[in-house]
């Protein structure tokens, strides 16, 4: 299997994913409504088309032969509308369609892996083909046997179009159709439209007439001799012709009306389409695949295309390096304009310029910055497949609301909150929902359960909620799950929060079987981590008999942040200002001593421990009197303490950039420092991470 | 900050080239004369003002911020038991793709060397920092210094 071009590779995988996703956000919506709409239909048709087309193109064989199976499928469906398939097969029509598109899924997977695709895909098809027999069984009508209509009709001469041309592809070149219809174009140069015309008619948009072509040969009609003649200079010039032969009238049929009645002349299973002017000659449909009212396909196809006018698509690698280019120009712009050269100039014109270009630089940083915002939809979406198939798979009733769904975050952001997403959104299906319908019912609620998906912006953070109208936690049973787990102590009495957060600790699952979907042990903590990796937190509420609540708590970005700046001897330290509760100027005789040589605060009813940075990063120039220091207030999820610093210096947007890969060898993330950020004066500030910091030392 | 590019034109004729000719940047670390492939070298910077990190080994001094990019530093003096000076001379290393920079007391030129001429060092104790070793045209010896190995040196 050649692989190609990466480029090409990559432009494949991206559109192919892209039009899954839209695949499966039709599907969805249309089995709720348990019908098609006519334009799903053609999407979806479009849809398997283009996979097909461009699977073909990257010779991925497997994806190629069931997207046109699929396609088979659909064009029949397009034809005879949704109600071939009786109510009966409709369950099994989406669950195939479903079944399609984690082929497709799984088979991309494997190309992005490197892995090779699956060889045996006849169960698949199988299916694929045995629905379509099934759908053609119950409609004998509209089952049209491709050697019906289609030899008879090649070999009538349509009348007024007397002089023939028909070309022979050379064998198995593929892509018939397209190089007919390339033909088509080229004789389109030298002809006026009017004075031929070509079978099967939909060369352009069917594909399915490829094989009509290979096996049968394309014919083309022209009304004049000369016409003819130039086309076959046309066919000659094409590469992959095998052959072609032209066909004079043979006894001119008696009066050669101007322009052909072609109604008369249709097979009688074809649907009669009067008001469709490109229909010179009914299509043969071989595969079913007759040719729909062009207009009607053609103006989805035109909205489309003005949506996709207005975005392309720019590989993230970019994004990242204007991201960095624009972070260097604001800081090399206060280097410049707070440059020491310049004190105790009076510049009045230099100050007018300097105050432009920071509102350009602000400008810029703010649109490189929207670039890499993307609506978290296409992550919600995909929920609502995981809620459809666990619904059928635990038998329950659960319905999935979005709400705020063009919520936007960084992509890096969006990527990462995805499994956690899922991992909760499954939790719920599995923990939250109960098992049985009179259970709801007979607690006052709706019999169909209700996961309600949100995102909301708060500043600088986004906010996730989870949320379900299921039993909730049951407390009693998590303290005795987490005291078999040897994660609490008999006899110790917990606080309803206390046993929310074993939920989130290691190796925790309230489930007692491990089912396909949740309950490997795995579940709640990695979701912590996950969202904890990308600056996030976590958070639980829950009532009994109610639900359960999952609040996820996002930066918005990574890449910029609101920090404060803060000075320990002559080194600066950069804390994220949202985990920055206050600040308190203190005297030592409010720091209380505890059993183990610490030091305890105590703010508003509660003791924090004090942690001196001095001490923690042994800065030998820190101030060691905490009279003349500040003390932090700091929180990052459940962990609350007070950092000792000397002073601070202010609060400043910053451009956070990853430390040297080398030093991770030291493992520095642990000691607290998340990255750094280079200051206007082009020195470097650390950037803590709050939450590693206290638990690191 | 006087930073300077490398400019081996000056010190290589052209007509010197040979598959066992490489050129190799002579550099003083307290008494040794190490030599690195000038393959690895990058460019050469003085007086750059270093930020420390943390909770990390001495030899790691910290990092720094070159025209945006941030270069971790390593004193090779501290890692070789060495007493460091003052004269603090950065010499800028690109090892697989990753930039570091190493403090040394002073760069002194750029010299072209049969690598035929270089042979293992046989001591045992700075092996770690020490590919090979050869003699110099005016008598002095040099230390190849291991580029490759550098960051494993952890």
């Amino acid at each position: 299997m050649s692989m190609g071009n990466d480029s090409i590779l990559d432009a494949y995988l991206y559109e192919t994913n892209g039009l899954l996703e839209q695949l499966d956000s039709i599907v969805l919506a249309a089995e709720q409504a348990d019908a098609f709409s006519n334009d799903d239909i053609n999407t979806i048709f479009r849809i398997m088309h283009t996979v097909k087309g461009s699977s073909a193109m990257m010779e991925f064989n497997s994806l190629m032969t069931i997207a046109h199976r699929a396609e088979d499928l659909f064009a029949i469906l397009r034809e005879q509308s949704i109600s071939i398939v009786p109510e009966s097969l409709r369950p099994e029509l989406f669950d195939l369609l479903f079944q399609t598109i984690d082929f497709f899924r799984q088979e991309i997977e494997h190309i992005q892996n490197g892995e090779a695709l699956t060889d045996n895909i006849d169960t698949l098809l199988e299916k694929i083909n045995s629905f379509i027999a099934q759908i053609q069984g119950t409609a004998p009508a509209a089952a049209e046997e491709p050697s019906g209509g289609s030899e008879p009709a090649a070999a009538d001469a349509p009348e007024g179009f007397p002089y023939g041309l028909q070309v022979f592809f050379d064998e198995g070149c593929g892509m018939e159709n397209l190089r007919a219809f390339m033909l088509v174009t080229s004789i389109h140069d030298i002809c006026p439209e009017e004075d031929f015309t070509f079978e099967p008619a939909d060369v352009e948009h069917d594909p399915a007439t490829s094989a009509l072509v290979a096996q049968s040969g394309f014919t083309m009609r022209f009304r004049n001799r000369t016409d003819r003649d130039n086309a076959v200079h046309s066919v000659t010039g094409m590469g992959s012709v095998r052959t072609y032969q032209t066909m004079d009238p043979v006894e001119t049929p008696a009066a050669p009306a101007p322009q052909p009645a072609p109604a008369a002349e249709q097979p009688a299973s074809a649907p009669a389409q009067p008001e469709t002017p490109a229909a010179q000659q009914p299509a043969p449909a071989p595969a079913a695949a007759a040719a729909p009212a062009p207009q009607s396909k053609a103006t989805p196809v035109k909205t489309e295309n003005h949506h996709k006018e207005s975005l392309i698509s720019v590989s993230l690698s970019k994004l990242d390096q204007l991201a960095a280019v624009v972070g260097e120009i604001v800081i090399t712009e206060s280097m410049v304009t707070a440059s020491p050269d310049l004190k105790g100039l009076k510049l009045d014109a230099f100050t007018k310029s300097a105050r432009q270009l920071r509102k350009l630089t602000d400008e810029l940083q703010d649109v490189a910055m929207s670039l890499r915002m993307v609506p978290v939809s296409a992550t919600f979406q995909k929920m609502n497949r995981i809620v459809r198939d666990m619904c059928k798979k635990l038998d329950k009733q659960a319905h999935l609301t979005l709400i705020g769904e063009d919520t936007e975050v960084d992509k890096t952001i969006v990527d990462s909150i995805g499994d956690p997403i899922m991992h909760i959104v499954r939790n719920s299906m599995d923990h939250g929902i109960e098992e049985n319908v009179e259970d709801r019912i007979a607690a006052g609620k709706d019999p169909v359960g209700e996961i309600v998906l949100s995102a909301r912006h708060t500043g600088s953070e986004v906010i996730i909620e989870i949320r379900d109208d299921g039993q909730g936690v049951n407390d009693d049973a998590v303290l005795a799950k987490a005291i078999r787990q040897g994660l609490a102590f008999e006899g110790v009495e917990y606080s309803h929060k206390d046993i929310l957060a074993f939920l989130l600790a290691p190796g925790f699952s309230t489930n007692s079987e491990v089912t396909e979907f949740s309950g490997r042990g795995v579940g709640m903590d990695v979701v912590k981590k996950n969202v904890e990796d990308i600056g996030g937190s976590v958070s639980i509420t829950s009532e009994q008999g109610k639900g359960m609540t999952t609040t996820l708590k996002i930066p918005l970005t990574m890449a910029i942040m609101d920090g404060m700046e803060v000075s320990v001897g002559s080194s600066i330290f950069t804390i994220p200002i949202h985990n920055i509760r206050q600040s308190f100027r203190i005297s030592q005789k409010d720091l209380i001593s505890d059993a183990s040589d610490g030091e305890l605060f105590k703010c508003m009813g509660e003791f924090y421990p004090v942690v001196r940075m001095r001490d923690l990063y042994q800065i030998e120039d820190g101030r060691v009197n905490v009279e003349e220091g500040i003390l932090i207030w700091l929180e990052a999820g459940e962990l609350s303490y007070c950092l000792f610093v000397d002073e601070l210096l202010g609060e400043q947007q910053v451009v956070v950039k990853p430390l040297p890969s080398y030093l991770n060898s030291f493992n520095i993330k642990r000691s607290g420092i998340a990255g750094c950020t280079i200051l206007g004066d082009g020195n470097i500030s650390l950037i803590l991470d709050v939450n590693n910091l206290y638990q690191g030392q | 900050m006087e930073d300077y590019e490398l400019q081996t034109e000056q010190v290589l004729t052209p007509d010197t080239v040979d598959d066992t000719l490489c050129k190799y940047l002579l550099f003083r670390s307290d008494a040794l004369l190490f030599g690195a492939a000038a393959d690895y070298v990058v460019e050469i910077i003085t007086n750059h003002p270093i930020t420390p990190i943390p909770l990390v080994p001495s030899y790691v001094c910290g990092i720094i911020n070159l025209r945006g990019q941030i270069i971790p530093i390593v004193d090779i003096r501290i890692m070789l038991g060495q007493i460091p000076t003052n004269r603090d001379c950065i010499i800028i290393l690109t090892i697989n793709g990753m930039l570091v920079g190493v403090l040394v007391d002073t760069v002194l030129r750029m010299i072209d060397l049969d690598t035929a001429t270089l042979c293992m060092s046989p001591a045992k104790e700075h092996q770690r920092l020490v590919s090979g070793m050869c003699s110099l045209p005016d008598g002095e010896t040099m230390l190849e210094f291991d580029c490759a190995n550098l960051l494993t040196q952890a």
